[in-house]
C-alpha cells in the first residue's frame, strides 16, 4: 500500500475566508493589522442573564449572498455554518482559479466542521412531546411538522464536506474532520497529506464554525470557558495576558486551496506560500483539561517541525494557538520554550485570537491564511489588549501594535478540547 | 515499501463482545436486529435494530465522572480499543505512548434529550412556552457541566488516548463508512511516513437513540416494511427496502511487518490497498456507480494486484437502492476476470454500522483467513440478479480468502474501498 516514492511538494494556491472582523481575506488582514477588535455584544439572541454576553459575529449583510441563490435544494440544508463555508470556498475558489481545473476527480475537499447544535426553540418544542421518562409522542409530533428533518441532519457533519464538493465540483477524496478547536487544522493536515501521498492534485482545505446559539453557547458557558469578567466586548480577548480569565467565541469560515506543486506550475496557477510540514498530538491527559506540561503541544510542534524537515531556528514566527484562558497560556509558553529553547525569547509570538476571539473549527485555517498573508507584506499581526503582560508569560507576543518584520517560515498552533494538537509549518519559500 | 500487518484487533457488535464471538454467531447465521429495547419505539415507522447489550463501565475501570460524560458511543470505543490493545500486545511490550496513532471514524454523536429537558422544564411558563428570562439567568444550569463535552465528536477519541497512554498522531474523521476506511488509511500513511511506529484505527457506529432513528427515517434510509416484525436490512434486493440501524465498534492494531517482527506481535493480516472517490447522483445524492468503481480501481491499483488477484468482495451492501449503483460496480470492476467473484455482505445480520462498518468488514476478513469459512449473507435472495457474482447465501462456504476487497459507502457520495491480504 502506498507505493510512493517521494513526497510531493504542496503549495497553496488560494484562500478565502469570513470573520467577525471582515467579508474577505483582505477585510480581515487589514482590521488585524490595526489591531482592531471583531468582537461585539451578541445581537445573534438575547443573552441577558448569561455571564458571558459578548462573541465575534459575523455580520448579517455579509453573508446575504451566499452562493445558494442557483442550489434552491441545497439551501434547504444550509446552516449558518455551511453558508459561511460557501462564502470562504468560493474566495478561495475564484483566486485560485479552480474551475479551470479539469479533471475534477482528483480535486478532493477536507473539511473541520460540526454539525449545527440545535436552537433553543427546537428543544421547547421537543419538549412537548415528551414525557421526561423515555416515552416520545410520535404521532402529536408528526401531526405537527414531522420529525423536524431538516434540523436533524444539520447535525451531520459530513453535510458541509458534502455539498462543498457539489457546489464546487471536485469529485476526489472527500474528508470531515471533527476534532473539537483543532478540527480545521486538523482537516488541512490531512489534505497536505492526501496530496504529499498523491490521492489528489488539489484539495479545498477548511474550516467553519458558527454556534452563536443554545447548544453551542451554553455549551462554552457551562465548561466555564468564556471570559465573564471584561471591561469592553473589544477588551475581552486578551491571551498571555494577566487580566485574561476565559476565551470569547466566534463564527467564521476560511478554506484553503493546496496543490501539488508540478501541478500548481502546469497552469499556471497563482502560488501564494507552501505548507511545508504537519504535526499532530495528544495530550492524554485529562478530558476537561489541556496538559500543564504542554507535552501534547510539545510534541506535536515537534513532529511538525521534523515532518518539514526544519530545525526550530529556522522559525521566524509562531502563530499561537493563544485562547486567553490561564492553563493554555501558560501550557503553551512552556511549550514553545521547550521546543525552541533559548531562541523562545527572541521569537515573534502572537494570537489572532486576541481580535478574532476562538472561531473553533475554524480558527486554524483562519490564523493559517493569515500567518501567510503577513508574511506577503512582512508584518506580524499583533497580540491585542496587552496591558498587564503575565510574568509567565515572559516571550515576545508582538504587543498591542504590527511590526514590521520580513519572515517566511513560520508554524501555526491549534489544540483542542479533549487534547487533540495540530501543528502547520508554513512558509512564503517561492 | 514495507508491507502494514494487522497485529491486534478489538470488536464488540450485536452478535458478540469479541471478534470471534461475533464471526462464530455470523457462522451459524444469527443476526443481531432484533425489536429495539431502551426506548419507547411507539409511533417510529421503523422499530429494529442491532444494538448492542448494555455496557457497564464499572467492569472496564471506568471513573464515573468519565462515564457520564461516554454514552454507548464511547463506551464501545474504549472496549475495543482497549482489547486491541492488549491483543497486539501493547500492554505487554510498550511502545512509547509518542509514537502511537490514533484514527477514529466516529458515527454521529446525538443529542441526549433527556440531558437537556431539566433546563427546559425548570424555565417553563404557565403557558407551556418558554421564559427567557428564566432559562438564561438560571434555567441552563440545571444541565452538566460537562454535558458540552459529551457532544464533542473527539471526545471518545480523547478519552482512549488518556486511558491508554496513547499521544502519537491523531483524527477523527465522521461520521459514514467512508470515515472509518480513512482512519485506517490515514493510520497506514502516518506508519509509512514514519510518524508512528504503531497506530490503532477504527470506527464506531451511530448509538441506536430516537434521534438517529428519526434521521434515518426522514432521510428515507430505513427499511419500514410492516410485515417484518423483526430482521432485515436485505442487501441487493432487486426492490430495495432499506437499511437497518446497527451499534458496533471495530479497532485494530496497525504496524510495519518489521516493528511486528521486532516485538514479536502475530501477524494477523495486511492492509493493502485503499480508494476513495466522491461523486452523487443529484437528485438522490447516493455514490453513483462510477464513484464506487472508481474507489476500487484505485484501491486495486494502490495493493499493486488486478481484479483477477481478489477472491472475495465484501460489499457494502445496505438494503438501500444505492446497492443497484454497487452492483453495476463490481460487475464493471469484474467484468475481465474471468470467474464470477464470491461476495459477501454483513449487514443483513449487524446492521449498518456507519463508520464502524469497513473496520469491522476487516476484522471478520481476519477470521475468515484463520479458519477458512466464510459466513453466509442473511436476507438475500441469489436468483434477483444475473449478476458476474456469487452471492454466498443459505450456508457458509468452505473457503479461505487471500485477497478481500471491502467497499463503503456514505449517503452523501463518499465511496472507499480496502483491500486486505493474507500475510505471507
Amino acid at each position: 500500500m502506498g507505493k510512493r516514492v517521494f513526497k510531493r511538494r504542496v503549495v497553496i494556491t488560494g484562500y478565502g475566508m469570513i470573520t467577525p472582523s471582515g467579508r474577505n481575506v483582505a477585510d480581515t488582514f487589514k482590521s488585524c493589522s490595526m489591531g482592531k477588535s471583531g468582537i461585539d455584544d451578541i445581537t445573534a439572541f438575547d443573552a441577558t442573564g448569561l455571564p458571558c454576553r459578548i462573541a465575534g459575529q459575523v455580520n448579517d449583510e455579509w453573508i446575504r449572498d451566499d452562493g445558494f441563490s442557483n442550489h434552491k435544494r441545497l439551501l434547504k440544508f444550509s446552516s449558518r455554518g455551511l453558508r459561511l463555508m460557501s462564502i470562504a470556498a468560493r474566495e478561495a475558489a475564484s483566486r485560485a482559479e479552480l474551475p479551470k481545473v479539469s479533471d475534477r476527480q482528483r480535486i478532493g475537499v477536507s473539511i473541520g466542521s460540526f454539525g449545527e447544535d440545535p436552537p433553543l426553540e427546537e428543544i421547547v418544542w421537543l419538549h412537548r412531546f415528551y414525557d421526561g421518562e423515555g416515552h416520545w409522542d410520535l404521532e402529536s409530533l408528526t401531526r405537527e411538522g414531522g420529525y423536524n428533518f431538516l434540523r436533524f441532519y444539520r447535525r451531520k457533519p459530513d453535510m458541509i464536506s458534502a455539498i462543498i464538493a457539489r457546489l464546487f465540483d471536485c469529485r476526489g477524496s472527500n474528508l470531515s474532520s471533527t476534532s473539537a478547536c483543532a478540527a480545521g487544522a486538523q482537516a488541512v493536515g490531512e489534505a497536505f497529506r492526501m496530496i504529499q501521498d498523491g490521492h489528489c492534485d488539489v484539495m479545498m482545505a477548511g474550516g467553519c464554525e458558527s454556534t452563536l446559539n443554545l447548544a453551542g453557547f451554553l455549551g462554552f458557558v457551562l465548561l466555564g470557558a468564556l471570559a465573564t469578567r471584561y471591561e469592553t466586548p473589544q477588551t475581552a480577548s486578551r491571551p498571555f495576558d494577566r487580566k485574561r480569565n476565559g476565551f470569547v467565541l466566534s463564527e467564521g469560515a476560511a478554506v484553503l486551496i493546496l496543490e501539488d506543486f508540478d501541478h500548481a506550475r502546469n497552469r499556471g496557477a497563482p502560488i501564494e506560500g507552501e505548507i511545508l510540514g504537519y504535526g499532530s498530538s495528544s495530550d492524554a491527559y485529562r478530558i476537561t483539561d489541556s496538559d500543564p506540561r504542554g507535552e501534547g503541544a510539545i510534541l506535536g510542534m515537534r513532529k511538525a517541525l521534523a515532518d518539514a524537515g526544519l530545525t526550530p531556528e529556522k522559525i521566524q514566527y509562531i502563530n499561537a494557538h493563544g485562547t486567553s484562558t490561564l492553563k493554555n497560556d501558560i501550557s503553551e509558553t512552556r511549550a514553545i520554550k521547550a521546543v525552541f529553547g533559548p531562541n523562545a525569547k527572541k521569537m515573534a509570538i502572537s494570537s489572532n485570537k486576541s481580535m478574532l476571539g476562538h472561531c473553533i473549527a475554524a480558527a486554524g485555517p483562519i490564523e493559517l491564511i493569515l500567518t501567510l498573508m503577513g508574511m506577503h507584506c512582512s508584518l506580524v499581526l499583533p497580540t491585542i489588549n496587552q496591558t498587564h503582560p503575565d510574568p509567565k508569560c515572559d516571550l515576545w507576543f508582538v504587543p498591542n501594535q504590527a511590526v514590521h518584520k520580513a519572515h517566511s517560515v513560520a508554524i501555526c498552533n491549534s489544540f483542542g478540547f479533549g487534547g487533540q494538537n495540530g501543528c502547520l509549518c508554513i512558509g512564503n519559500t517561492f | 515499501m514495507e508491507s502494514i500487518v494487522i497485529t491486534g484487533m478489538g470488536t464488540v457488535t450485536s452478535l458478540g463482545a469479541t471478534a470471534g464471538d461475533t464471526y462464530r454467531a455470523l457462522l451459524k447465521g444469527c443476526s443481531g436486529v432484533r425489536l429495539i429495547s431502551g426506548f419507547d419505539t411507539e409511533g417510529f415507522d421503523c422499530r429494529i435494530g442491532a444494538q448492542m447489550p448494555p455496557i457497564d463501565p464499572s467492569n472496564m475501570g471506568i471513573h464515573p465522572r468519565d462515564a457520564r460524560i461516554m454514552g454507548m458511543q464511547g463506551l464501545m470505543l474504549m472496549k475495543a480499543a482497549r482489547d486491541a490493545f492488549s491483543a497486539g500486545g501493547l500492554d505487554k511490550r510498550p511502545v512509547d505512548g509518542d509514537l502511537i496513532g490514533l484514527f477514529m471514524g466516529m458515527g454521529i454523536v446525538d443529542y441526549e434529550f433527556k440531558d437537556l429537558l431539566p433546563a427546559v422544564q425548570y424555565s417553563l411558563n404557565s403557558g407551556g412556552a418558554i421564559n427567557d428570562d428564566d432559562f438564561f439567568s438560571r434555567g441552563y444550569r440545571e444541565i452538566y457541566p460537562l454535558w458540552p463535552l459529551s457532544m464533542l465528536n473527539n471526545m471518545a477519541l480523547c478519552q482512549v488516548a488518556i486511558h491508554l497512554g496513547i499521544k502519537g498522531e491523531n483524527a477523527v474523521f465522521a461520521p459514514h463508512g467512508d470515515a472509518g476506511a480513512w482512519a485506517v488509511a490515514e493510520g497506514v500513511s502516518a506508519i509509512l511516513e514514519g510518524k508512528a511506529n504503531v497506530v490503532l484505527a477504527g470506527g464506531v457506529s451511530e448509538k441506536i437513540s430516537p434521534l438517529s432513528l428519526a434521521r434515518g427515517l426522514s432521510a428515507d434510509i430505513l427499511n419500514t416494511d410492516p410485515s417484518l416484525n423483526r430482521n432485515v436490512c436485505p442487501p441487493f434486493k432487486a426492490e430495495a427496502k432499506g437499511t437497518i440501524l446497527g451499534e458496533g465498534c471495530g479497532v485494530m492494531v496497525l504496524e510495519s511487518r518489521s516493528s511486528a517482527e521486532k516485538r514479536g506481535a502475530p501477524f494477523l493480516a495486511e492492509v493493502s490497498g485503499f480508494g476513495s472517490a466522491f461523486e452523487r447522483e443529484e437528485e438522490t445524492m447516493r455514490p453513483t456507480a462510477r464513484a464506487v468503481q472508481r474507489a476500487m480501481d484505485e484501491a486495486m491499483v494502490d495493493a499493486g494486484i488486478d481484479p483477477a488477484g481478489v477472491d472475495l468482495v465484501i460489499a457494502h451492501g445496505d438494503g438501500t437502492a444505492g446497492d443497484k449503483n454497487e452492483i453495476d460496480a463490481i460487475a464493471g470492476f469484474f467484468a475481465d476476470a474471468g470467474r464470477p467473484i464470491d461476495l459477501y455482505v454483513s449487514k443483513g445480520a449487524l446492521g449498518n454500522l456507519f463508520a464502524a462498518s469497513p473496520v469491522v468488514d476487516a476484522i471478520l476478513t481476519i477470521c475468515m483467513m484463520e479458519n477458512g469459512m466464510v459466513p453466509a449473507a442473511l436476507y438475500v435472495d441469489p436468483v434477483e440478479h444475473h449478476t458476474p457474482f456469487n452471492l454466498i447465501c443459505g450456508k457458509a462456504l468452505r473457503k479461505r480468502p487471500k485477497c478481500v476487497m471491502i467497499n463503503s459507502r456514505s449517503h452523501e457520495g463518499h465511496c472507499v474501498s480496502l483491500v486486505i491480504t493474507a500475510c505471507r
